[in-house]
């Protein structure tokens, strides 16, 4: 018998109690994993979004608490065209409303001429027309979600849209959106004269860390956001759900500490006999602190596991909601999960320590007489 | 005395103390084990002879007084663990064999401390089981042995790692005089024929006479010596030997 398979026996013979406690370290895992898929998630949408339709960067008002509430004037817009480096400049209004299920719709207003520069490509219809007013395209899993087609209707705030195109940009929040005109956005936003963001498009070879340093260098209330670090600078969502998922996996890690504490002080109180026999037989503290660390790294490895599959299954169901749906795609990348490793981990040290050291220092001729 | 080669176990002025030295458990003892012998410790409880035997196996420290083993001053040495694990072997009285292995797994366990492999450790561990005559229960658990079985497989135990000294504390204490006799008689038929040292510990006077000399301890003290073996028992033990004999 291996020395593992020697501790997976120990673990084995409290079956309820070993189970009991994979399955509560596992809710506390679940909660860090199902929370950093979330947070990566909203993330990596932000990120879409900020790079929408191959924009090499995007423009927005600084020191706004939420991306969506920048307002850029025209002013603005023809300033960034001042550059050189720009080759292009398209100013979009975000909004998102109610559409059928749908509560958090997302729409971008965009003028037709700057359809050319902004990646979205169809894959049914058209592009909305030059002058209209009341035509739409929607994303495939809009048109999937709306269950509308080419030539049906879609109405935003109770104006009545025509489906002109179909695309699909690979973006969750855009293609369970619209792309429309942006004087009927701004009418019905009542900001004539105003955008949120402007997408940038940079000619070759431009430099473009070097371009957005100056331009926040020279306008003041300009952010300038090339990658998802730079958000902060106009919206402290993700900052938020950063500092939450990082109390959480604190609080898990306490919390399950002292779950596998109990746990494993336990062990160590019943087998104290067995301890000083194992001593007696020569087994080294050494052995013994690894025997015991090793049973509860192995219950916690066991909680990791079942935590992160319960995590994946539980977004999975999560994103059956529409509202979720249409702005994220889950985002299972190895960081959360190495997050929900580390997790189990510490748990497992901060649980096992004192126990282990219990163990390793009793008396052979002491335990041995132990009841 | 430890200057003579065949000494193995030296005991020298031993004094150990409980409750604060309140309980004097040793009080100077002198004790004496040449190799290859077979020595009984017996006397009224609380007469020190656990403590005595606890001693010799390092499992307690003593307050004042030497113990050598094989030359070697055991109570002057920080890690006894080495010791424990090659120098001696122990029986408990309860066997004490850890409940949710088999046998064979039971019997590994003072080879996790050796650069045994786990196969050869397997094929030691079922090798001594056959010698104790449970070569057929080598993947039965505790709880389905008796309580003779149990204790051959804790005899086993003993012998894993091959020490030159086997430390037996009332190993037939919980035993019924059947499964008694049959356990002494392999630990008798051990000792001779794998040639190891054997100090055995018993409140019973009929189990301490079987040795080829026999300790009386009183008051934490070497009181008298015999080296009168019981006719009754070496005749008990010939009628009743089940055990493959060594």
């Amino acid at each position: 018998m291996t020395f593992i398979l020697f501790i997976l026996s120990n673990l084995l013979r409290q079956k309820i109690r070993t189970g009991l406690t994979v399955l509560g370290i596992s809710i506390g895992i679940t909660t860090v994993v199902a929370l950093g898929i979330f947070v990566n998630s909203a993330k990596a949408a932000t990120e879409e979004l900020i790079l929408a339709g191959g924009a090499d960067f995007t423009v927005a008002e600084a020191g706004v608490a939420d991306m969506t509430f920048s307002s850029l004037t025209t002013e603005d817009l023809a300033l960034l065209e001042t550059y050189d480096e720009i080759e292009h400049v398209s100013g979009v209004e975000l909004a998102i409303s109610k559409v059928g299920a749908n509560a958090y719709f997302f729409q971008i207003g965009i003028d037709a001429g700057d359809l050319p520069f902004f990646d979205a490509p169809l894959v049914e219809g058209r592009l909305f027309g030059a002058d209209a007013t009341d035509e739409i395209m929607i994303g495939d899993r809009a048109a999937d979600q709306l269950d509308a087609g080419i030539g049906g209707t879609v109405e935003i705030r109770d104006i009545p849209f025509t489906v002109v195109g179909i695309y699909d940009t690979g973006t969750t929040s855009l293609d369970a959106g619209a792309i429309l005109p942006l004087a009927a956005v701004q009418e019905y936003d009542s900001r004539e004269g105003l955008v949120t963001l402007a997408y940038v498009t940079v000619r070759d070879g431009t430099d473009i860390d070097a371009l957005t340093d100056r331009i926040k260098a020279e306008n003041e209330g300009l952010a300038t956001l090339a990658g998802i670090d730079d958000v902060g600078a106009v919206d402290q969502g993700i900052e938020i759900l950063d500092a939450v998922n990082l109390g959480i996996t604190i609080l898990a890690v306490f919390i399950g500490g002292i779950a596998v504490m109990n746990t494993m002080a336990m062990a160590v109180f019943e087998r104290t006999r067995e301890f000083g026999i194992l001593r007696a037989l020569g087994w080294r503290t050494r052995r013994i602190l690894q025997m015991v660390l090793g049973e509860s790294l192995l219950l916690c490895l066991f909680a990791a596991v079942f935590g992160s599959i319960l995590a994946v299954i539980l977004t999975q169901l999560i994103v059956l909601f529409p509202t979720v749906s249409a702005f994220i795609t889950p985002q299972y990348t190895l960081d959360v999960f190495l997050r929900g490793l580390a997790v189990g981990i510490g748990v497992a040290l901060l649980g096992a320590i004192y126990p282990a050291f219990r163990a390793a220092r009793l008396s052979p001729a002491q335990a041995i007489r132990y009841e | 005395m430890s200057e003579q080669p065949d000494i193995v176990i030296d005991v020298q002025d031993l004094v150990k103390t409980y409750d604060e030295g309140r309980t004097r458990a040793l009080d100077g003892a002198n004790f004496q084990v040449r190799r290859g012998e077979f020595v009984s410790i017996t006397g009224p409880s609380g007469c020190g002879k656990s403590t005595l035997l606890h001693a010799i196996a390092a499992l307690e420290r003593p307050d004042s007084g030497t113990i050598r083993v094989n030359g070697e001053e055991i109570t002057a040495k920080r890690d006894l663990s080495s010791y424990r694990a090659q120098g001696i072997g122990l029986i408990f009285q309860l066997h004490n064999l850890l409940p949710n292995l088999t046998a064979s797994e039971n019997v590994q366990v003072p080879m996790y401390e050796t650069k045994r492999s786990t196969g050869a450790r397997r094929e030691r561990a079922e090798e001594l089981l056959r010698l104790v005559g449970l070569g057929d229960k080598v993947k039965k658990r505790p709880t389905q042995l008796s309580g003779g079985e149990r204790q051959r497989v804790a005899i086993a135990r003993a012998l894993a790692n091959d020490p030159p000294i086997i430390l037996a504390d009332e190993p037939t204490g919980s035993l019924d005089s059947k499964a008694s006799q049959q356990a002494l008689d392999l630990l008798r038929d051990v000792q001779r024929g794998q040639a190891v040292t054997l100090v055995l510990v018993s409140h019973d006077s009929r189990i301490a006479a079987a040795a080829d000399r026999t300790v009386y301890m009183l008051d934490g003290k070497i009181d008298a010596e015999s080296t009168d073996r019981s006719p009754e028992v070496e005749t008990d033990a010939a009628a009743s030997r089940s055990s493959p004999v060594v």
